[in-house]
């Protein structure tokens, strides 16, 4: 009898409504520039739940005058001016593209902080009016790093979310960002933060997502292909990442909640990078075919991903 | 209970008190009704009235506020009296002898105060004009004489214009107040340097301040009490980001209220401080404000309103509601008014307070984010006349007829002469124009090719009476260009000389220069007898002086195209 061929691997998405049905009925609601509905998906949702969706909200390219209306109609909505905020944050950081601020014209600089700046008058707002709205903060944090306020006040509005949620791992992500060198912050901060961070939290949280993160900074922010081989293969940092991983997505106690994609699609690649294949392989099978254009964009997106995934089973062993 | 009463003609205020009796004589004139030019008139007064009394043995002081100024003491009935009555005689016979000496004190008390985060906070929202004139050192002082400061005293100094307040249970026997009869001055029209608000400016100051201009009432003073709470508890307790976190009241006398408020900061945390503060602010200006900060504060204010000395201590400021026509309250009065605010009224206070806010920022923080503008820091125009270029750099100074304009990189500074506050001059002919919107030109004669007759110009259009002379500056303090670095000039800017210059040597090079050739073939063709050979020499001191001749076109041209 010939054995059968291996099914071949689903390619890759990166659409979050592949991951969160919801992220689809809210793509739909404001399609249809349906406010009631938009409401609807967000009603109960946790600031988890919530940030995702948010976040979700932005990609949708085209939808500012529908929420520009909508906040002018109720200009103390706490959703109404999160979402419009939003908004105004990916247009802008949309225009500045992806490239490193040495590569952005003037031009196109102004318009990105023009944006920014309508985007933190809308969002002032709405942490002036609820303060517990963590959605709203971590965008905050983002516009601190973007209009360039400064190390402390990015700080200053991390710490002000933590007071209500102090383990809201997309605003530590926010965070990490700005503590970064490329943002003027320097590694000892970032890694002091990604391990408080992860210590904080509870075992079998995604916070521990931090530490890993930082080692995928730390790894990127190398000059030469020499140091970058040497970093993944130092065992403090392979240990590390293991350590991070036993704390989250490995942890007994881990659930996929709102966010788990990029949770799990961060240490899938950390652990490919360290050649940790067992618990890379975990990972993608886990994801199924799910993924998050952070970090995969690192690695040239949905090839990069097929590439370690098809390492991963290689030599880890598809489970 | 105050009392009204009378002396000599003084409206008198009388309230009781247990402690020592008090006494204040204040007059409504103050540093905003002084111009630019002759800044400091009234202190000096205030100084020079005090002057002969400057050994008493008990406590005397004088106030100068931008609104009013006060004299005032402590003592017993007679020490009383006569400190008042002799302050009235020293300003109807100004002890002038002391006029320098009494300059030069304030000369000194000027440069010995320490600068505070607030100061200029003034002239940016004022301009070198009334009440932006505190910002300002007092420069009339050098060209104050006996003659202005007697004018000053009798339009400002007379018993229409002062009011004498008294804590203690009467008027002190033997109490006179000899002072002229005048007219009361109203408070002076507040100008504006703000096109918009609200609006911000960076400041060297290791704080965030916020001033604005609210309508006085007892919910604005009130509201004061609250931002400062809510202040104190979100910069101080719970980020541990400032130190100091106050708030301030104070009625300007026209029916509106100064309204500010500082947060200082560490150097390094100065971003998180301005951030905080934002949020602070948008707070309150969204209205959720705590009930418990509203009655903690009327709480407060009810205290000092039930204690047996509430009159003695606010005859001050009640006797500048007599001297400006605004309304005294009752104590009872006070009460209801304080019970009735609410926490929409607070509401409204912080709308007003936001539409009329200028931010103070420390240096290398802007606040264009938080929705505040960048107050002026350049003109909106320039003035017609004739352009003179930098020594060095791209700036030039443009004088006019109307006006002076810098066109800098940064955009245009415009005084005209019409506008200008004053002008300070130096004997090394430097001069420096404050506009009344506080816009400051700096005319360095070494640093621009002025025409002689440019500064002559400036001289004569600012009247005579807004030049201050400043003194003479050390060698090392002039600013000189640069040796290094001497920039091309603009062809549009060339001095009428070098066409002149680059015609004439073209002149005379065709003339040495055809004399020249003609000479040489003459000789070459003709040969040279014996004993004729210095004519080759001719020959080539014409073909030199011709060569002389050219360099300076070839040298003002490269010049030109360069």
């Amino acid at each position: 009898m010939i054995a059968a061929m291996p099914a071949p691997l689903p390619a890759p998405t990166f659409d979050a409504a592949a991951a969160y049905p919801e992220v689809n009925d809210l793509r739909k609601a404001l399609d249809a520039a349906d406010w009631p509905a938009v409401q609807a998906v967000f009603a109960d949702r946790d600031a988890d739940g919530r940030t995702l969706l948010v976040g979700a909200a932005g990609d949708q390219v085209g939808t500012e005058p529908f929420l520009r209306r909508v906040y002018d109609a109720h200009p103390t909505d706490q959703l109404a001016g999160t979402l419009l905020g939003n908004q105004l944050i990916r247009a802008g950081w949309r225009i500045r593209s992806a490239y490193r601020a040495q590569h952005v014209s003037r031009a196109q600089f102004e318009q990105f902080h023009e944006h920014l700046r309508r985007a933190e008058r809308v969002l002032i707002d709405v942490t002036a009016r609820y303060p517990d709205d963590a959605a709203a903060w971590t965008q905050r944090i983002t516009l601190a790093r973007g209009l360039q306020l400064g190390q402390n006040e990015a700080r200053r509005r991390y710490d002000r979310l933590a007071r209500e949620h102090p383990h809201h791992a997309p605003a530590q992500a926010a965070l990490l960002q700005q503590l970064c060198p490329k943002w003027s912050g320097d590694w000892d901060r970032a890694f002091a933060f990604a391990r408080e961070c992860a210590q904080a939290a509870p075992a079998g949280a995604p916070n521990a997502v931090l530490v890993a993160e930082a080692h995928l900074e730390r790894w990127l922010d190398f000059d030469t292909q020499r140091e970058r081989t040497a970093y993944l293969r130092s065992t403090p940092v392979v240990d590390e990442v293991m350590q991070a991983g036993q704390r989250s997505v490995l942890h007994p106690d881990f659930v996929d909640r709102s966010g788990w994609v990029w949770v799990r699609s961060t240490f899938a690649l950390m652990f490919s990078l360290t050649e940790q294949w067992p618990a890379a392989a975990s990972q993608f099978t886990a994801l199924g075919n799910l993924g998050t254009e952070y970090p995969w964009a690192y690695v040239d997106d949905a090839e990069g991903y097929t590439k370690y995934r098809a390492k991963a089973y290689a030599k880890g062993g598809q489970s | 209970m105050i009392q009204h009463l009378d002396v000599d003609g003084v409206p008198t205020l009388l309230a009781p008190t247990a402690g020592p009796m008090r006494a204040g004589l204040t007059f409504r004139v103050g540093t905003a009704d002084e111009t630019l030019s002759r800044a400091g008139i009234t202190h000096l007064i205030e100084h020079l009235a005090l002057a002969p009394l400057g050994l008493a043995d008990y406590h005397v002081n004088g106030v100068t506020a931008p609104a009013f100024t006060m004299f005032h003491t402590q003592g017993s009935e007679a020490d009383i009296a006569a400190f008042l009555t002799a302050v009235c005689e020293h300003l109807s016979d100004l002890p002038v002898a002391r006029l320098d000496v009494e300059k030069d004190i304030l000369r000194t008390e000027w440069s010995s105060r320490g600068a505070a985060a607030v100061d200029d906070i003034p002239l940016w929202r004022h301009g070198a004009r009334d009440f932006g004139l505190s910002s300002y050192p007092e420069w009339g002082l050098g060209a104050l004489t006996a003659d202005h400061l007697r004018e000053w005293v009798a339009r400002s100094f007379t018993r229409e214009n002062a009011v004498l307040w008294i804590a203690g249970d009467r008027v002190p026997a033997g109490l006179r107040l000899p002072l002229p009869s005048g007219v009361r001055q109203p408070v002076p029209a507040v100008s504006s340097a703000l096109p918009q608000t609200p609006a911000y400016f960076v400041s060297g100051a290791r704080a965030v301040v916020l001033d604005s201009v609210v309508r006085r009432s007892a919910a604005a003073a009130v509201f004061s009490g609250v931002l400062e709470r809510e202040l104190y508890r979100s910069l101080r307790q719970e980020s541990g980001l400032s130190y100091t976190t106050t708030t301030a009241y104070e009625p300007r006398g026209d029916g509106y209220a100064t309204l500010r408020a500082l947060a200082d900061a560490l150097a390094e945390k100065q971003d998180a401080v301005l951030g905080g503060f934002v949020d602070v602010l948008a707070k309150l200006r969204v209205g959720r404000i705590e009930q418990a900060d509203l009655d903690a504060t009327i709480a407060k204010r009810e205290d000092v309103l039930g204690t047996a000395e509430v009159d003695a201590a606010r005859l001050p400021g009640y006797a500048l509601n007599v001297l400006t026509g605004e309304p005294n309250l009752s104590i009872d009065e006070h009460r209801a008014e304080l019970k009735a605010v609410s926490l929409a009224d607070l509401h409204d206070v912080a709308g007003e307070m936001m539409s009329s806010a200028l931010l103070l920022v420390p240096r290398g923080l802007t606040a264009d984010w938080a929705g505040f503008v960048a107050a002026p820091t350049h003109s909106s125009d320039t003035v017609e006349g004739t352009t003179y270029p930098a020594k060095q750099g791209a700036g030039a100074l443009r004088i006019g007829v109307d006006g002076v304009t810098y066109l800098g990189t940064d955009g245009p500074l415009t005084v005209r002469y019409a506008d200008c506050s004053a002008m300070l001059t130096w004997p090394d002919g430097a001069r420096q124009l404050i506009g009344s919107d506080a816009i400051v030109l700096h005319v360095e004669p070494t640093m621009f090719n002025l025409h002689p007759a440019a500064l002559p110009v400036i001289d004569a259009q600012v009247p005579a009476d807004r030049h201050i002379a400043m003194p003479a500056r050390t060698p090392d303090t002039i600013p000189q260009p640069s040796t290094a670095d001497q920039p091309a000039r603009t062809p549009a800017n060339r001095p009428w000389w070098e066409i002149a210059a680059i015609v004439i040597s073209g002149v005379a090079v065709l003339l040495v220069g055809a004399v020249s050739l003609l000479v040489t073939y003459v000789v070459a063709a003709a040969g040279t007898e014996p004993g004729e050979e210095w004519l080759w020499g001719v020959v080539v001191a014409g073909w030199l002086l011709t060569v002389i001749l050219a360099l300076p076109i070839v040298l003002l041209w490269r010049r030109r195209r360069g």
